[in-house]
């Protein structure tokens, strides 16, 4: 069942039917795309010769838009599409290619490859390890940030006892044999 | 034809086909080949057995097909690198990819690392340095389309790119590479094609 109801506003109801009549009668122009003609600034002026300049400084003045749209037709574009033959040619030229290296040498601590003016990466890794290892037993002996005393630090490992140039040093023991590479004193 | 198109049906209609599988809806019946994993070209290359060699021929060297699918890397990229590789030996390889700062470099790695230790274990290679890249390619993996997000609420279509690797590895040491052309090979072969021409439909 389908009911009609009514609006509660009648004025609202009339004022939108006498807009709607206007509209249909064409006496509001400008609400329906191009059925209106285009506004601009009028120049008003008394005598007959001005009206043809005053027309030219009127589409001049207003017409501001169309300088972009002009704008684009000198943009920079391609002319023709680029064959795959040129686009091969392009890509694989031989400065686009990588280039081999010849500064790989082997390390001699532990036989990985290694850059001939970088760190081995394996040894640098293993020190790494060990440097985080004796710091996290340096946290356990500080207990906290900002606790670091004002003497220096010795780090000791099984089996060795601080020496008299130890004397007043701060002692890190750590649980395993001394590492190769690192040297005592 | 049409008997022939007819006979097609009804062997594809054979209800004992259906019954087979044990289903109402046997998914045996249909084959695409985008939904299985069928396996490509290349790994099937290791599949083949040469007939025995006579005593008196030279030794066949051993041949290592190898492949990765689907890596996320553009193919362009990634043949700058199988471009590198090309007809080197493998340690050589190796130590180019370990310092190249590309992130295809990583994945041709392990991919040659795969390849040398299957090379050992299955085809009866001897020493795993011995071996040299034949082939090295690329191939395009399936792409993706996704949406690219614009200012002003514009979007574009971006294309989410994959690729595929293969590797050829060959017992023996890499071949020389070829002397670069000179100008003396150029004027010779030019002698050559003048002293090749003939007369056509003559006596």
């Amino acid at each position: 069942v389908l009911i009609l109801v009514r609006s509660p506003l009648p004025r609202l109801r009339a004022l939108l039917q006498r807009c709607w009549g206007r509209l249909e009668r064409g006496l509001w122009p400008g609400a329906l795309g191009g059925q209106s003609p285009p506004w601009g600034p009028v120049l008003a002026v008394q005598g007959p010769a001005l009206v043809p300049q005053g027309i030219n400084d009127a589409g001049e003045s207003s017409a501001a838009a169309p300088s972009l749209l002009e704008s684009v037709l000198w943009m920079a574009a391609p002319k023709q599409r680029r064959t795959i033959e040129m686009n091969r040619s392009r890509r694989r030229h031989p400065s686009k290619l990588i280039e081999m290296k010849r500064n790989i040498d082997v390390c001699p601590e532990c036989g990985n490859l290694k850059q001939k003016h970088v760190l081995c990466g394996y040894c640098y890794a293993k020190v790494k390890e060990e440097t985080r290892l004796v710091r996290m037993e340096i946290y356990k002996k500080e207990g906290g940030p900002f606790n670091a005393p004002t003497v220096e630090t010795v780090v000791l490992y099984e089996g060795e006892k601080p020496t008299e140039k130890d004397a007043g040093k701060r002692i890190i023991e750590r649980a395993r044999r001394r590492p190769s590479w690192f040297v005592q004193n | 034809s049409g008997a022939a198109w007819a006979r097609g049906l009804l062997s594809w209609a054979r209800p004992e086909r259906w019954l087979a599988s044990g289903s109402l809806f046997p998914l045996s019946c249909i084959h695409t080949s985008t939904s299985l994993q069928k396996t490509g070209k290349w790994e099937k290359k290791n599949r083949i057995v040469y007939p025995p060699q006579l005593p008196g021929e030279p030794r066949r060297p051993a041949e290592i097909y190898h492949c990765r699918r689907e890596i996320k890397y553009s193919k362009d990229k990634m043949w700058y690198l199988a471009k590198l590789i090309k007809g080197m030996s493998i340690d050589q390889a190796l130590a180019q990819l370990e310092f190249s700062d590309k992130k295809g470099a990583k994945v041709i790695k392990e991919v040659l690392l795969e390849a040398q230790e299957m090379a050992v274990r299955k085809h009866n290679v001897e020493f795993k340095s011995n071996l040299h890249i034949a082939e090295s390619l690329t191939g395009r993996g399936r792409y993706v389309k996704r949406v690219r997000c614009h200012g002003k609420g514009m979007f574009g279509i971006m294309k989410i790119s994959r690729c595929h690797y293969f590797v050829k590895l060959v017992e023996g040491p890499p071949p020389p590479p070829e002397p670069p052309r000179t100008g003396f090979d150029q004027a010779k072969e030019y002698v050559q094609q003048l002293r090749n021409r003939t007369l056509v439909h003559t006596l």
